[in-house]
C-alpha cells in the first residue's frame, strides 16, 4: 500500500470512527462514455470535497443487467448507489430493492423539476435525455428542422431507427403519434403506427450497431434517431460529419434516475453521494461535460449559452409529456403492433 | 516385498467403486452448481409470471407456454429459427464437404498449412468477422459494386435474411469442417482405389463408398452447426437489421430490453428442447449408420 492512500485510509478510519459509517460507495450507472464523463464530472471532484470517501464505479452496459445484479444481491447488496432508466427503476421499486428516497436523504428534492419525481419509484431523475434527429453532413446538406426529414423520400434505404423494444422506438412512435395528429398515447397510438408504416420503407436497419451514432457519422447511414447527450459528444469527436438537431415539434424526454440501494452497506456515504450528485453546482457541472440537462431547476442559470443550447434544458417547455409508468402497461402492446405491422413493410 | 504388497492390500479400505464415486464427485458437484441449478432456475422463472415494467411475479402460471404455443407470431420465431439454422447448415456441409475431403487427402506441410488457414478465423471473433461481411456486402461495399458493374441491380444482400445467412454459413463453416475431418477416420484411400479398379465411375465410387464412409462426419458436423445455428445471437442481431427475428435474439431481447425474464426463460427451455431433439436425431442417425 501506498503511504499516501495509506495515509488518506487511516484519515478516514478516524474520521469515521465511532460513526458506524463505510467509506466506501459502490456507484453503478452506465459503462462506457457515460463512465468516462461522470467519473470526471462528478466522481473525482466528490472524492475531492469528500476525502474520507471512496467512490468506486460500477460500469454495467444497461438497465437491465443492473436490476439483474441487483436481484441477484438482495441478501447481500454490494452496490450502494444506482444510476438507471426510471422504467426499470419502476420495478426495482416494486421489488424492494431501493430504499426511499426523500429529503432526509437529501435536501435538494424540492429544487428537482416535477418530471424527476416519478410516483412509486424510490429514486428521483439525475439526468434528463432527449431523442434527437442525426444526421450525417456529408449526406445531407440541408440542416433539417423536421421529424419529417426521416420521411423525404431521398433517404430511402439511409434512415438508421433503434426499433421497438428500444425506448428510442417507443419515443419516436409517440412523437410520430403527435405528427401525425393524435392526442395523448394513452387514447391509441393508430395515428402514429400508420405514420411509422409510412417511414418503413426508407429505413436501412431497425438495429444500428454498435450503436447508432457511428454508422450516420461514417456515412453508412444518412439520418436517424438517437440520444442527445451521446449524440452531443460524438458530434465533438465527429469532426463535423456527425449532426444533431433537436426538431422544431419538440421531443421527449428519457430519465434517468438515482436510487438508494436497499440496505447498502454504505449508509451514510451513500447519501451524501446522492446529495453531492443532484446539488446545482455539480448538475450544471455534468451538462457542461455530457449535455444532458440537469434534473435539478436551480442549476441552469449555472450552465454556459453554449452548453444550455445543446440541451432540452433551454427548451423545456417543448418537450412532450411521457410518463414512462404509463408507457410500461402499452409497451407490448406497441411492440407487437411494430413487428407486426410495421417492420415488415422495409424491404 | 511380497509383505508390502500383502499390507498395501490389507490396508485397502475401499472398493474400486468407491474410489470411482469419490473421483467423480467434484465435476459431479460442480456441474450440478454451475448447471443444473441454473437449468432449474429457468426452468422456475418460465412458471412465473411477469409484470409491467420488467417485474417477475413469483406464482405458478403455465401463460407462458400456452401464450407461446397461441401467438404465430412466436410460432413463426420458432420455425424461421429451425429453418434458418437448418439452410446454414446444409450451406455449410454443401461448401465444408470438398475441402474437407481435399484436406483429408493432402499430406505433409501442406495439409498443415491448409489446416492452419481453416482453423484461423477461429483465432478472431464471430463479431469482427461479422463487421467484416458487413463492410463487404453493404450497399457501398466491393460485391454490390461489382454486381452493379456489369448492369445488374443486386438484391439487398445486408441487413436482411441474405446477410444473416452468408454471415452465418461463413462463420460456422471452419467447425463443420472441423468435425468433418473428425469423422473422417474411415475413409482409406486403397477402399477408393480398389473401387475404381473394380470399374466404379468417380461418381458411383463418390456415392457407394467415400459418403457412406463419410456419414458420421457428416452427421457430427451437421449437429454442431444445428446446434451453434440455433443459438447464435451476434451475427443475426448485427447483419439482420432487426428484420430478422430468432430465438437467440428474442431471448436477449425480452431478457435485457423488455426486462420479461419469465419470456425469456420460457424461450431458453424452448432452445434446449430444439438441442435435446437434434440430439435424439443424431442418436438415431449414428445407429442407423452402424
Amino acid at each position: 500500500m501506498k503511504t499516501g492512500t495509506l495515509a488518506r485510509s487511516v484519515a478516514a478510519l478516524a474520521l469515521t470512527a465511532g460513526m458506524g459509517q463505510a467509506e466506501t460507495v459502490v456507484l453503478s450507472a452506465y459503462s462506457g462514455i457515460f463512465e468516462e464523463n461522470y467519473m470526471k464530472a462528478v466522481v473525482e471532484p466528490f472524492m475531492e470535497a469528500h476525502p474520507e470517501i471512496e467512490v468506486e464505479f460500477y460500469g454495467m452496459p444497461n438497465s437491465a443487467q443492473m436490476l439483474g445484479t441487483l436481484r441477484a444481491q438482495k441478501d447481500a447488496p454490494q452496490i450502494d448507489v444506482m444510476i438507471m432508466d426510471v422504467s426499470v427503476a419502476k420495478a426495482a421499486t416494486d421489488e424492494g430493492l431501493f430504499a426511499p428516497l426523500d429529503a432526509s436523504v437529501t435536501g435538494h428534492i424540492d429544487d428537482l423539476y416535477p418530471q424527476a419525481k416519478v410516483d412509486g419509484v424510490n429514486a428521483v431523475g439525475v439526468t434528463f435525455d432527449n431523442l434527437v434527429l442525426l444526421y450525417n453532413t456529408d449526406k445531407v446538406t440541408d440542416k433539417p428542422a423536421s421529424w419529417e426529414a426521416l420521411w423525404d423520400p431521398q433517404y430511402k434505404g439511409q434512415v438508421s431507427i433503434p426499433a421497438v423494444p428500444d425506448i428510442q422506438g417507443t419515443t419516436l412512435t409517440i412523437l410520430a403519434n403527435r405528427l401525425a395528429g393524435g392526442e395523448s398515447y394513452l387514447d391509441g397510438m393508430e395515428p402514429g403506427l400508420a405514420k411509422l408504416m409510412e417511414l418503413a420503407p426508407n429505413v436501412q436497419t431497425w438495429e444500428p450497431r454498435p450503436d447508432v451514432y457511428q454508422p450516420i457519422s461514417s456515412g453508412t447511414a444518412a439520418i436517424g434517431i438517437g440520444w442527445n447527450a451521446r449524440a452531443q459528444v460524438y458530434a465533438d469527436k465527429s469532426d463535423g460529419k456527425l449532426g444533431v438537431v433537436l426538431p422544431a415539434e419538440g421531443s421527449g424526454f428519457q430519465i434517468n434516475v438515482i436510487g438508494l440501494v436497499q440496505d447498502a452497506p454504505a449508509g451514510d456515504a451513500a447519501k451524501t453521494f446522492i446529495d453531492y450528485a443532484l446539488s446545482p453546482e455539480v448538475q450544471a457541472r455534468f451538462t457542461e461535460t455530457m449535455f444532458y440537462a440537469p434534473t435539478n431547476q436551480k442549476a441552469a442559470p449555472l450552465i454556459s449559452d453554449a452548453a444550455i443550447s445543446r440541451t432540452a434544458a433551454g427548451a423545456m417547455d417543448k418537450m412532450v409529456p411521457i410518463n414512462w409508468l404509463e408507457v410500461a402497461t402499452i409497451r407490448d402492446g406497441i411492440t407487437e403492433q411494430w413487428r407486426r405491422r410495421i417492420i415488415p413493410l422495409s424491404r | 516385498m511380497t509383505t508390502a504388497i500383502a499390507l498395501t492390500r490389507s490396508r485397502r479400505r475401499f472398493s474400486d467403486h468407491q474410489v470411482a464415486i469419490a473421483l467423480l464427485l467434484p465435476i459431479a458437484l460442480i456441474n450440478v452448481v454451475g448447471f443444473m441449478l441454473p437449468i432449474f432456475n429457468l426452468a422456475r422463472f418460465s412458471f412465473n409470471r411477469a409484470t409491467t415494467g420488467g417485474g417477475i411475479e413469483n406464482v405458478l402460471t403455465l401463460e407462458n407456454w400456452t401464450g407461446l404455443l397461441r401467438d404465430p407470431f412466436y410460432l413463426e420465431l420458432i420455425l424461421n429459427s429451425i429453418w434458418i439454422s437448418l439452410g446454414v447448415t446444409l450451406c455449410a456441409l454443401v461448401l465444408s464437404y470438398p475441402i474437407a475431403l481435399y484436406l483429408h487427402r493432402s499430406s505433409g506441410t501442406w495439409r498443415t498449412f491448409l489446416t492452419v488457414l481453416v482453423i484461423s478465423p477461429l483465432l478472431t471473433s464471430a463479431v469482427v468477422r461479422t463487421y467484416g461481411w458487413i463492410a463487404i456486402l453493404s450497399d457501398e461495399g466491393p460485391v454490390v459494386g461489382a454486381i452493379k458493374s456489369v448492369g445488374l441491380t443486386p438484391p439487398p444482400l445486408m441487413f436482411n435474411i441474405n446477410g444473416v445467412f452468408i454471415g452465418l454459413t461463413e462463420i460456422l463453416m471452419p467447425y463443420m469442417i472441423l468435425a468433418l475431418m473428425a469423422g473422417f477416420g474411415r475413409l482409406d484411400p486403397k477402399v477408393e482405389e480398389a473401387a475404381r479398379t473394380l470399374g466404379a465411375t468417380p461418381w458411383q465410387c463418390f456415392r457407394r463408398v467415400i459418403l457412406p464412409l463419410t456419414a458420421p462426419g457428416i452427421a457430427l458436423g451437421c449437429l454442431l452447426c444445428f446446434v451453434l445455428a440455433v443459438s447464435s445471437f451476434i451475427t443475426p442481431k448485427l447483419m439482420g437489421g432487426g428484420r430478422v427475428f430468432l430465438l437467440a435474439t428474442e431471448i436477449y431481447d425480452q431478457a435485457i430490453v423488455t426486462l420479461n425474464w419469465p419470456l425469456a426463460s420460457t424461450l431458453s427451455i424452448l432452445v434446449l428442447i430444439i438441442f435435446g431433439a437434434a440430439l435424439v436425431a443424431y442418436s438415431a442417425v449414428l445407429k442407423r449408420l452402424d
